[in-house]
């Protein structure tokens, strides 16, 4: 790694930039971007691990897979998850939308109940004054005028009905495809979770023998379960995997960096 | 009652929260699916799914099933007499030959 910071180059496995009074998350970043740091490309583990810095939240298990990858171990679920995987990629279920074709169905019905009405009301006011004797030209046209309408409206709610029936046709088509997306994606998680416990597990005993060797306080139960500083655990981690970036040390266990990376085994950016 | 059902994880979710919130709302649980009480209220919730995971929710307007007021008393002794019929084996169509009963293809035929 090579470190170029305030004019100063630094170079090896092992930088202490305490000096430097660099914050931790800053040194990551640059670790990341390369900004200041330059270095080999950070993995997977360096989201979980780095920085080390007391009050950090670690998951331990995810942690353990993911070094147990760097070591090259191969989990029983890969081919099956890669397969979902490829199956999720090349999915691609199309859209649902029947909204424009309920409106029209809605839409046509209630016009076609308010001419409905109409008809209705004017049938009854042509009765009273055909049956009064007074003059209904007028009235009967009027008549005529809505019941034509209300074919034409019956006429426009129907086709209304039948696009309604083919959209939903389609909807239901394009929601098997959906839920076959969901059974895939909960398969990909269950496999993704089998793989982890598989991953973590076959890493098992190196960690807790980890967790001996690196400073601070931590237990590894029968089944691989973690008790103690989550700083010990993460750096128990990092002395697992084979680690390429430099893992960024914001914690005072170590004397010197060059001693942090030696116990550890990985390269360090002390801060 | 409106039936829900999600077709993502993301709405699968959602609807779980809608479901342990407003609980006076919901009907019944499954596992993905819900029918809500059909109130203004649930519709307002339903609605909200669908404006919030679009085509990954459907929502379906049902109503509770009475058979002595939907279907023919013919169809309701079909199945019981299919139901207490002597050969586990027998399949509809040949149980209903010869009998009362009707045939499966004027039954599929014949909407509700």
């Amino acid at each position: 790694m090579r470190v170029d910071r305030d004019g100063a180059v630094r170079r090896g496995r092992a930088v202490d930039l305490r000096e430097a009074a660099v914050d931790a998350a800053a040194a990551e970043r640059a670790v990341r971007e390369g900004t200041w740091v330059s270095c080999l490309e950070p993995g997977p583990i360096h989201d979980r691990v780095s920085p080390v810095e007391p009050g950090m939240a670690l998951s331990v298990r995810a942690a353990l897979a993911d070094a147990a990858r760097t070591r090259d171990v191969a989990a029983p679920q890969d081919d099956a998850l890669a397969g979902v995987r490829a199956e999720l990629a090349a999915l691609d279920p199309p859209a649902v939308d029947c909204a424009e074709a309920r409106r029209r169905v809605a839409e046509a019905g209630e016009r076609e109940a308010a001419l409905a009405e109409r008809v209705s009301e004017l049938r009854g006011k042509l009765t009273a004054l055909e049956e009064r004797g007074d003059d209904a030209d007028d009235a009967r046209a009027e008549r005529e005028a809505a019941v034509e309408r209300l074919a034409e409206v019956r006429t426009e709610r129907i086709a209304a009905e039948q696009a309604l029936s083919q959209a939903r046709d389609r909807a239901r088509e394009a929601r098997d495809a959906r839920a076959r997306r969901l059974r895939l994606e909960d398969r990909a998680k269950n496999l993704r979770r089998d793989a982890r416990d598989h991953l973590a597990a076959s890493v098992r005993d190196a960690f807790a023998a980890a967790v001996d060797a690196v400073p601070g306080r931590g237990e590894v139960g029968e089944a691989g379960e973690f008790a103690g500083d989550p700083v010990t655990a993460a750096l128990a981690v990092v002395r697992v995997a084979n680690v390429d970036a430099p893992v960024v040390l914001a914690c005072d266990r170590f004397e010197s960096a060059a001693a942090a990376a030696e116990r550890l085994d990985a390269p360090v950016l002390r801060v | 009652m409106l039936l829900i059902v999600t077709y993502s994880r993301g709405a699968r979710q959602t609807l779980r929260n809608v479901c342990s919130t407003h609980g006076e709302t919901v009907v019944r649980r499954f596992g993905r699916a819900a029918l809500l009480a059909e109130t203004e209220f649930g519709a307002l919730l339903a609605l909200r799914l669908r404006e919030k995971h679009g085509g990954d929710v459907q929502i379906e307007h049902t109503e509770p099933f009475n058979e002595f007021a939907a279907v023919p008393a013919a169809v309701r002794d079909a199945a019981a007499a299919y139901e207490n019929r002597d050969a586990q084996s027998t399949p509809y169509a040949k149980f209903a030959t010869g009998t009362d009963h009707p045939a499966p293809c004027d039954l599929r035929d014949s909407d509700l």
